[in-house]
């Protein structure tokens, strides 16, 4: 048999919890303050010439069509002018692949058209395996990449940021691959970065084994991540998996990027990883662009990931 | 009456409710200052680029927000004992932070993984924190059990 609780004991323990409840929301507001004052400080420098801020956005899939998205087209126009009303324009803005779902010449025309309404200097692109379906990217590198080293690998600075573009979908047999070539391009690449240069690397598939089962990894991009291993500051930006995904190993962050077009299953939660169809309002929260902020002098990428609106 | 003796006992237990042995005290302070400790760690990752992380920003805020408040309240036990059900939640607090770091080295927490002790050196602090947060109010405990049986069995 329990006592029961007096009045007084009753008053003491909630005199006790709201103290923990005032003294929580205290700290909390307090924490959530300094990260404010720090981020506008950061809006602030956006005129600041040492301030790089760019958007990734991922897998438009367009000329897809079937129940788990019937407008992508639709969707990335949204996508297009969430970009144009950010409150800032952006550096450049890089899609990860998968810009169209059967690689045709329609395909290709409708979703270079849709970006070049993109307000921003620069749009780069890598390949996605649905941007090469038989004819190995030919018409991918037509498009998008025509100044481009190799199958369409490339590498540019700017804020002091030297960026990485790669190609990992066109020797594919289930996981990505990115080649003897694309390696050696690499090497030469960085040989002669100073070791605090941050590294930014795009590709489609993830260069971490996010679930190699279905595909979602690249065979040998340890070959890759060796060679920026001296690298205080790795950063390395996907798509194909249509969901956000971060993952920590050692100098590298694996950020991977949610789609525009329609959702796939997270790893090992279904058969395949196939076209998930969702309720109608809940495909926006499943669809998104990145912003990504860098400011000289200061270490970590800020990245931060929208819901579609 | 089978009841007897029972009610007897907590009818002693009731008129000998003591404060907490000093040593109790010092523990359950030791443990408000460790969990404290968590929650900067917490607090100083969540302003370092946490944040940006999908949901995993808002779970740092949390964990920082809750340990300060709770730490900041087992700090004052030397002077005026918290119950016991506030030693809980600051148990629970910090072996919820311990399950979330075990979770993103293994099946991740909201698509975030991480490995190893990294972050350096904030992951290893943060786990000495938590672990002696646990610790100090298991030994606080355990103290404050003791002390009360031989209160009543006197």
């Amino acid at each position: 048999m329990t006592a029961p609780m007096t009045r007084r004991q009753l008053a003491r323990h909630a005199g006790w919890f709201g103290a923990a409840v005032v003294l929580s929301v205290t700290g909390g507001e307090v924490v959530s303050h300094v990260a404010d004052t720090r981020d506008t400080a950061s809006a602030a420098g956006t005129g600041d010439p040492n301030t790089l801020r760019f958007v990734q956005i991922s897998d438009s899939h367009i000329g897809f069509t079937g129940p788990a998205n019937t407008d992508v087209t639709g969707s990335f126009a949204r996508a297009v002018d969430q970009v144009n009303t950010l409150g800032f324009r952006p550096d450049f803005v890089m899609h990860t692949g998968d810009l169209t779902h059967l690689s045709t010449p329609a395909q290709f025309d409708q979703v270079k058209q849709m970006m070049s309404g993109l307000d921003t200097d620069r749009v780069f692109t890598v390949p996605g395996e649905h941007d090469s379906v038989e004819d190995h990217g030919r018409a991918y590198r037509q498009t998008f990449a025509r100044g481009a080293e190799g199958d369409g690998w490339y590498s540019f600075d700017t804020h002091g940021v030297h960026f990485i573009a790669l190609v990992n979908t066109l020797s594919l047999e289930k996981l990505g691959h990115l080649g003897t070539d694309q390696i050696d391009f690499v090497r030469r690449d960085v040989a002669g970065l100073p070791s605090d240069t941050p590294i930014v690397v795009f590709s489609h598939i993830p260069l971490f084994a996010m679930y190699p089962q279905w595909g979602w990894a690249t065979d040998d991009a340890l070959q890759v991540l060796n060679l920026l291993k001296r690298f205080a500051s790795v950063t390395a930006l996907n798509g194909h998996v249509h969901q956000l995904f971060t993952r920590v190993e050692g100098n590298v962050t694996f950020h991977s990027a949610t789609t525009t077009a329609y959702p796939l299953p997270k790893p090992g939660q279904a058969p395949a990883p196939t076209p998930q169809v969702l309720p109608a309002r809940q495909l926006r929260t499943a669809l998104g662009i990145r912003t990504v902020e860098y400011r000289q002098a200061t270490t970590p990428l800020a990245i931060t990931d929208k819901e579609l609106t | 009456m089978t009841d007897a003796p029972v009610l007897a006992s907590l009818r002693t237990a009731r008129l000998t409710r003591a404060r907490p042995t000093l040593a109790s005290r010092l523990f359950t302070s030791a443990a408000g200052a460790t969990l404290a400790a968590s929650g900067a760690v917490h607090a100083q990752l969540y302003l370092d680029g946490y944040r940006y992380l999908h949901a995993v920003g808002v779970l740092f805020l949390l964990q920082a927000a809750a340990s300060f408040g709770l730490g900041a309240l087992l700090l004052a036990a030397a002077l005026l004992p918290p119950p016991a059900l506030i030693q809980l939640t600051a148990a629970g607090t910090a072996l919820g932070a311990l399950a979330g770091f075990a979770a993103s080295r293994t099946i991740g927490v909201f698509g975030f993984v991480e490995h190893g002790l990294q972050p350096a050196p904030q992951a290893l602090i943060g786990i000495v924190a938590e672990c002696a947060t646990v610790a100090a109010l298991l030994a606080a405990g355990y103290l404050a059990a003791r002390h009360g049986q031989a209160r009543t069995s006197r």
